[in-house]
This record gives structure tokens, C-alpha cells and sequence, in this order.
């Protein structure tokens, strides 16, 4: 007899059965079917923000090229569509620096006219498109570039990247091979279709330098791409563009020049965390108020328990774990449709385009703010009512 | 009026997010003392019969040996990143002061069109010849708006850009 309650102080305080609280959750079908909807949804809205600001930085980060240098306007400031440069820079360049990449006689080096212009498709329909007249040295420079359909644009042809149709707010089926779209005041073909793996030329439309001179009536380039041979560095460059004051020139590596673009987009991507923030707020305040109806109308159950010699801890264990099951369940399910619908989603920006992108850190950032609303939402009415006395709590009705 | 309160607190979270970004353009790095490789192309007395850049710009010739005065500056970046070279602009011309708040008084910005004819590149050059690779700040102990003494070989080309490879750089103290 002695050794029952040493035999009870030494055990482990009891805890409710887990088939306690899944079963809880199934009493309540409907309740808890608004409830995981309502989680899901703040979930999925989570899933969407982080997506954007992945697919934002993925496409900054990877748009640029170490061995490329960019030569453009000292005046354009950090916007090579302002940008205007003299036609026969790409040949003082090549003749000047050494190192520029030279393979079989071919200096890789781009001319490129680079600007944002309205574009139209057969109905009519169409927005602001982002055009570059490139030689057939574009390719060279710009390795990314892969051509997936068609054929490299001829005259009066252009090719267009994968999320062209994005950028311009169009059925993609519209800048299809064959088609017609128009731009400075002429017609062109769509000749072929290309990708850049995600890098930003994707919602662009290519086509041949001249033929864009001759449409835009403009002499100039916008910027030189240049190929750096092993070894060399922009700085060759960029004494050059020093030493050719009269050019009026600046050199920049290419990956230096996204990096600066993502500094440009910080606000942008801090205003989306705060989003992020601000939405799994809401979340949690939902969730209380779910949670909060929930524990409400178990104040007898919740007090027979404590009655019957379950401890406050242990209920309370219960209740978290119903929320955190249903929370879990909740991420599980906008997880599957985040991945199977939203993620790759081309996403318009005035950069041009990018994809939503439901990677690793997008996926840990919603389960964990899902996991979060379920144990926090449950934590305050759990405590509400355990503080209640035991004995009127058996009466209330 | 918990209401007003509540969007009070937002906007100035909003306003903390989005306006408390970190500035594109820099201060000028302090730095006083060459670096133990600089240290061979800094001189310890100013070398005499300086010429301003402007008046160079005029007189000097390809292959000629110069003496030239000049503060570092003419654009945003005088400073070439991985090279010690910079440009130089005749210190007749003005630039914004400190009390006009301009965040890169040494861009010239109010007086570009007098900049045109009053800049030349230095190249800091080693026996051969060959730009010096590195930093010139970190290298000569130089910042934006220095005022520098330069002793080198004169480049001139037909449109009259004036490049100088610099063997020694004397730094005025204060400026």
C-alpha cells in the first residue's frame, strides 16, 4: 500500500491518448473542415509571397554571366534601356582590350539595342514588350540563350523567350511560331522560340539588329556584351571606358550589374516578408478565434477530464496537439496545391517576367508558419479554460 | 481611434521598410596611409612644377613626360574596381560643397560640361608598363576629392583624351 503513490509520483504525469485528440477533431466535421480551409488558405497565401520573392531573386541571381562584361552609357545611370552608345563601340572595344574572348577569328563580343516598346498580336491585344536587336553573336555571349523551337530570326522575324507572353499579359498561344506581331510600326514573324534557364532575357522578344535599327530609325547601341577571355577582368574595361572619356562609357561584370538590380528590388522584397508577416498575423488571429469556439462549448469535457485525474498539462498537450494535427494537415494540403498548380507560375513584373517559385525555403517558411497558427492558436483558449474552476466549469451547461 | 492608431503603427512600419534602405552611393572611404606595395610609387615632397589637368590637357604631348595636379573625382566611380586607376580633374573646377548635402560631391554633377575639358586618367604602372592591379585607394592611401600630384608618361589620342601612366604620386595632406 505504501508503494502506490511513491509508484505514482514516480511515473511520468498521464497524458491523454493520441487517438484522443484526432477523434476530437472528427466529432466536429464541419467546424474543423473551416478550420483547415481557413489555415490553408493563410498557408497558401505564405506559400505565394515566398514564391514571388524566390522567383524574384532566383531570376536576378541567374541572369548574370562572371565572365561577361557590359558596356553602356555613364549617363543611363543603372538602366540600360535609357542607355545610348555610339555604333562603332564594339569595334574600339575589340581592337582595344585585350581581353575580349577570340575563338577562330570571332571576337565574342554582342551589339545590342535594347528597349521597352508597345507590342501587339493578331486581335489587337498586347502591352509593354521588352525588345533586343542582337547579331548572331548574341549567342556567344549570352551561353544561356538555348533556341527550344523554331529557327534563329531572319529578316523581318524575331524569336521569342518562354515568358514573353507573360510580360505582355498575352495567351502564349499568340506569340506561337508563325504567328504575326507588331512593334515600332511594322510587322514581324515569330521565327523561333528560346529559354535562358530562369535568367531575365526569357520574357524577352530578339530580333535582328538592323532590322530593329531601321525600325526604331536609330543609329545607336544600347550596351556591348563581352565575352572576358580566361584570366581577364572587367577592370580592362573599365580603364578603357576611363581612358575614352569621349565615349562617355562604363563598364560593369554582368553579375554586378543584377546584383545592383537587386539591391534596387530590396524594398520590393521587403515589403513581401512584411506581407509574409502580417498575413501569418491574420493567420494566428484566425486560428484563435476557430480555436477559442472550439475549447468554448468543452468546458464540462475539458473539467470531467481534469475531474477524473488527467493534470492540466496533459490536457492541455491534447488541445495543442489537436491544432498542430490540424495545422500540419492544413500545410500538407496547400503544400500539394502551391507545388502542383502555383509553383512555375509566370509572374509579370516591370523588369519583365519571372516564375513563382515553390523551392525548399518556400516550402519551410508555410509549414512552419502553419505549424506556428496551430500551436499558437490553440495555446491561449486551452489556457482560458484550464484556469477555470473544476467544479463550477462541471456545471456550466 | 484604436483604428487610427492601428493604421498610424502601419504606415510607420511601412514607411521604416521601405524608406530605411541602405544609400546606393557611399562615402568616401577614409584612408591616409599608403599600403606597404604603394608605398614605392607615393612621393614624400611634392614634386615642383606641377601643371593643372586642364592646362596639360592643352599643351602635353603623346610620349612627354608630365607633371600634373588634379583632385580625384569626374564621375560617381572615379576609381577603376581591380586597377590602381582613378581620374583626375583640374582643381579649378568647383564641385559641390559639404553644406549643399550632395551625397557624391566628387561627380561634379553641377559643373559636368567644365568636366569634359578638364580630366585625365591616371594608370598607376609597374617597370613594364603594366597598370598595377589592386586598389588604388587601398594602395596609394587616396580617396574621392583627393588632391594628388602625378609624375608619369603622357598618352594623347585624337580626340583628345589625355591618360597618364604614373609612376609617382605625391597626396597634398588635408585636401
Amino acid at each position: 500500500m505504501i508503494f502506490i503513490p511513491l509508484l505514482y509520483q514516480t511515473l511520468p504525469p498521464m497524458l491523454l491518448p493520441w487517438e484522443y485528440g484526432v477523434r476530437n477533431l472528427a466529432r466536429r466535421p464541419v467546424r474543423t473542415a473551416l478550420t483547415l480551409v481557413a489555415l490553408a488558405t493563410v498557408v497558401m497565401l505564405v506559400f505565394v509571397v515566398v514564391g514571388f520573392i524566390r522567383g524574384l531573386e532566383r531570376s536576378l541571381a541567374i541572369s548574370g554571366d562572371r565572365d561577361v562584361a557590359l558596356v553602356y552609357s555613364v549617363n543611363s545611370e543603372e538602366n540600360i534601356e535609357n542607355s545610348s552608345i555610339e555604333a562603332r563601340t564594339p569595334d574600339l572595344l575589340t581592337a582595344s582590350i585585350d581581353g575580349v574572348w577570340n575563338r577562330f577569328g570571332v571576337a565574342h563580343v554582342s551589339s545590342e539595342l535594347y528597349m521597352g516598346t508597345r507590342v501587339k498580336v493578331r486581335d489587337g491585344s498586347g502591352g509593354l514588350g521588352l525588345v533586343r536587336g542582337v547579331t548572331r553573336n548574341a549567342p556567344l555571349v549570352r551561353r544561356g540563350v538555348r533556341l527550344t523551337a523554331g529557327h534563329w530570326p531572319q529578316a523581318g522575324e524575331v524569336m521569342v523567350g518562354r515568358l514573353a507572353a507573360a510580360k505582355l499579359g498575352i495567351d502564349s498561344d499568340e506569340l506561337a511560331i508563325g504567328r504575326p506581331i507588331d512593334f515600332e510600326g511594322r510587322s514581324w514573324t515569330i521565327g523561333g522560340e528560346f529559354s535562358a534557364g530562369g535568367a531575365a532575357y526569357e520574357s524577352e522578344i530578339w530580333c535582328p539588329l538592323t532590322d530593329f535599327q531601321t525600325a526604331t530609325r536609330r543609329q545607336d547601341l544600347s550596351l556591348v556584351a563581352i565575352l572576358l577571355a580566361p584570366g581577364a577582368t572587367p577592370a580592362e574595361v573599365s580603364l578603357f571606358c576611363k581612358e575614352r572619356n569621349d565615349l562617355e562609357l562604363r563598364a560593369i561584370r554582368e553579375t554586378d550589374y543584377y546584383g545592383t538590380l537587386q539591391q534596387h528590388y530590396r524594398p520590393v522584397r521587403l515589403l513581401a516578408w512584411l506581407v509574409v508577416f502580417l498575413v501569418a498575423g491574420a493567420g494566428v488571429f484566425a486560428g484563435l478565434n476557430m480555436m477559442y469556439g472550439a475549447v468554448a462549448g468543452r468546458v464540462r469535457e475539458i473539467a470531467t477530464l481534469q475531474a477524473i485525474g488527467y493534470r492540466r498539462r496533459a490536457i492541455l498537450l491534447s488541445l495543442v496537439q489537436e491544432g498542430a494535427v490540424l495545422a500540419a494537415a492544413a500545410s500538407l494540403l496547400a503544400g500539394l496545391i502551391s507545388l502542383t498548380v502555383l509553383n512555375g507560375t509566370a509572374v509579370r513584373f516591370t523588369m519583365g517576367a519571372f516564375v513563382l517559385r515553390i523551392d525548399s525555403v518556400a516550402i519551410l517558411w508555410g509549414c512552419s508558419v502553419g505549424l506556428l497558427l496551430g500551436v499558437l492558436g490553440a495555446l491561449p483558449p486551452a489556457l482560458k479554460a484550464l484556469r477555470a474552476s473544476v467544479a463550477i466549469s462541471i456545471k456550466a451547461t | 481611434m484604436e483604428m487610427k492608431v492601428l493604421n498610424g503603427m502601419f504606415l510607420c512600419v511601412l514607411t521604416l521598410v521601405v524608406g530605411c534602405g541602405t544609400s546606393d552611393v557611399s562615402a568616401p572611404v577614409a584612408s591616409s596611409q599608403p599600403s606597404p606595395e604603394g608605398a614605392q610609387f607615393v612621393a614624400t615632397t611634392e614634386p615642383a612644377n606641377a601643371v593643372p589637368v586642364g592646362t596639360a590637357r592643352e599643351s602635353a604631348q603623346d610620349e612627354q613626360e608630365v607633371t600634373l595636379v588634379g583632385r580625384i573625382g569626374g564621375s560617381t566611380e572615379p576609381f577603376v574596381n581591380g586597377l590602381a586607376a582613378f581620374t583626375i580633374v583640374d582643381p579649378k573646377v568647383p564641385h559641390c560643397s559639404a553644406d549643399e548635402g550632395c551625397p557624391t560631391p566628387w561627380d561634379y554633377c553641377c559643373t559636368q560640361d567644365q568636366v569634359k575639358g578638364n580630366i585625365a586618367t591616371v594608370k598607376v604602372v609597374d617597370g613594364a608598363g603594366k597598370p598595377i592591379t589592386g586598389d588604388a585607394r587601398q594602395l596609394l592611401g587616396v580617396k574621392e576629392l583627393s588632391t594628388v600630384v602625378i609624375q608619369g608618361k603622357a598618352t594623347r589620342d585624337d580626340q583628345g583624351n589625355l591618360t597618364v601612366a604614373a609612376t609617382t604620386v605625391f597626396v597634398r595632406p588635408g585636401e
